[in-house]
């Protein structure tokens, strides 16, 4: 783990980016009309970006010596600190397009709240982000209506099915970071992860209640750590469903202890990850320190 | 854009026309100075500083641009050391193009983003209709649908004329 907290803030937020962003670049060639390939592929290209601001920020503060080319496509597996959401394949399209709705609307509250960021070459760059992800999600928000009020009742039941997928680890972007409350102390993160997360749940359970998907919330993905990258230890389904993660208290959906897929923050990370990470880091590997 | 001249004027001016003379190789009409993405110039004895702004952050002709103005600023201001940046503060909104730009982008068949103040337009009897769409490009027609947020750059939005039936492109609006 990083020694500065504001190295594993920053890398959490340009990991995301960049991981999701080459899934997304996955849909290139293949999305099922010409604009959803122009859309993943042009979303793909913003994130990708977003990182690469994110990496000479970090480098520019002085926390890293390595460049945005060493970040992105130099560390082991162990190193990179997103949410094991954004390393998932893309699966179907009611998987991608529910993973992108619930990135996206949690991204759009970190956004806002680091753009007041104590740390200013941050918060800049957050508010350049900020007007890119309107787009973003923009797009998600109009796949959710179409799949979730739309004629098709298969495509709803995949749409509910990506979310039910998707949720317990939607909901892991929000982990604490390591030293998170001398980020918060110091106003580097304005707020909590913990009271981000509380934001978001509520507004995300107001969407589906309003299109009677709720049910996704209750029955969402087990609750469970990953194994650290590398360390040849065998995934546990360590599934306690006693403490779910998500409750319904007052009208109002709810976080309550547990994470799903937890890990992302601290480098430990799914067994998808490994082969992304392969295939995404051989040209560099291959030639090290190669530039375009 | 804050232009500071108070060292040399004379020099000032030359560096500033030499940057008017870079265009966006996405939207070769549109010089950078009229994109609004030129936010700075310092000018001393020796250097020569620009700090330019980054229209969307992962536009792939920005080192394109990062190059083409260091060797302007270069030719123009000779023995000056030259450094070209790019910086995100300010950010730069699609408000900052200005009226030369926006000719510029409707010349090549591209309708600027936001508000058409200051646009002279025919509009003919179709636009009339109560919509709220891009201005078309070909027919000055506001009865538009945009198809799709994303087109063939980053800056760029999908629409179709309903008026003339033609396809079009918009800058995307960026604004707070």
């Amino acid at each position: 783990m990083p020694d500065d907290p504001r190295l594993s803030l920053i890398l959490a937020l340009a990991d995301d980016e960049l991981i999701l962003g080459h899934r997304h670049s996955q849909w290139t060639g293949w999305a099922p009309h010409i604009e959803e390939d122009l859309a993943f592929s042009s979303i793909a290209q913003d994130e990708m970006a977003h990182a690469r601001m994110l990496y000479r920020v970090a480098r520019e503060s002085g926390l890293t010596d390595r460049d945005d080319d060493a970040l992105a496509l130099g560390r082991p597996p162990e190193e990179y600190l997103n949410a094991v959401l954004c390393e998932r394949p893309n699966g179907d399209w009611g998987y991608t397009v529910a993973r992108q709705y619930l990135y996206d609307t949690a991204d759009a509250i970190r956004v806002q709240v680091l753009g007041d960021s104590s740390w200013r070459a941050l918060a800049d760059a957050m508010k350049v982000i900020e007007l890119e992800e309107k787009y973003h999600r923009d797009h998600a928000v109009t796949w959710f209506n179409r799949l979730a009020e739309g004629p098709s009742l298969t495509a709803r039941e995949r749409f509910a099915e990506g979310l039910t997928t998707a949720i317990g680890e939607a909901i892991a972007v929000f982990e604490p970071l390591s030293g998170e409350e001398e980020l918060v102390s110091e106003g580097v993160l304005p707020r909590s992860n913990e009271d981000m997360l509380g934001d978001w749940l509520g507004e995300l359970g107001e969407a589906l209640e309003a299109s009677s998907l709720d049910y996704v919330l209750a029955r969402h993905g087990p609750v469970g750590e990953m194994v650290p990258t590398g360390s040849g230890e065998i995934p546990v389904e360590s599934v306690d469903f006693t403490v779910p993660g998500v409750v319904r208290r007052d009208g109002r959906w709810m976080h309550e202890g547990a994470f799903a897929g937890a890990g992302g923050r601290r480098g430990r990370h799914s067994e998808d990850f490994l082969p992304l990470w392969e295939e995404m880091t051989a040209l560099y590997r291959a030639h090290p320190g190669a530039k375009w | 854009m804050v232009m500071r001249t108070d060292v040399r004027e004379g020099v000032g001016r030359e560096v500033w026309e030499a940057l008017a003379g870079v265009h966006d190789p996405e939207i070769p009409p549109c010089s950078i100075t009229d994109l609004g993405i030129v936010e700075r110039v310092v000018l001393s004895e020796q250097a020569i500083d620009v700090d330019l702004l980054p229209t969307f952050a992962g536009c792939p002709a920005l080192d394109v641009i990062k190059q083409e103005a260091e060797a302007a600023v270069r030719s123009a201001a000779p023995g000056h050391d030259v450094r070209v940046r790019f910086v995100y503060s300010p950010r730069w909104t699609s408000d900052r193009i200005t009226p030369a730009g926006r000719d510029a982008l409707r010349s090549y068949g591209i309708t600027p983003p936001g508000s058409p103040r200051g646009d002279r337009v025919v509009i003919p009897l179709a636009a009339l209709l109560p919509t709220e769409g891009a201005t078309c490009p070909f027919c000055g027609s506001a009865n538009t649908v945009m198809e799709s947020a994303f087109g063939p750059t980053l800056c760029r939005a999908t629409h179709y004329c309903r008026a003339c039936r033609n396809p079009f492109e918009a800058f995307k609006p960026k604004t707070a």
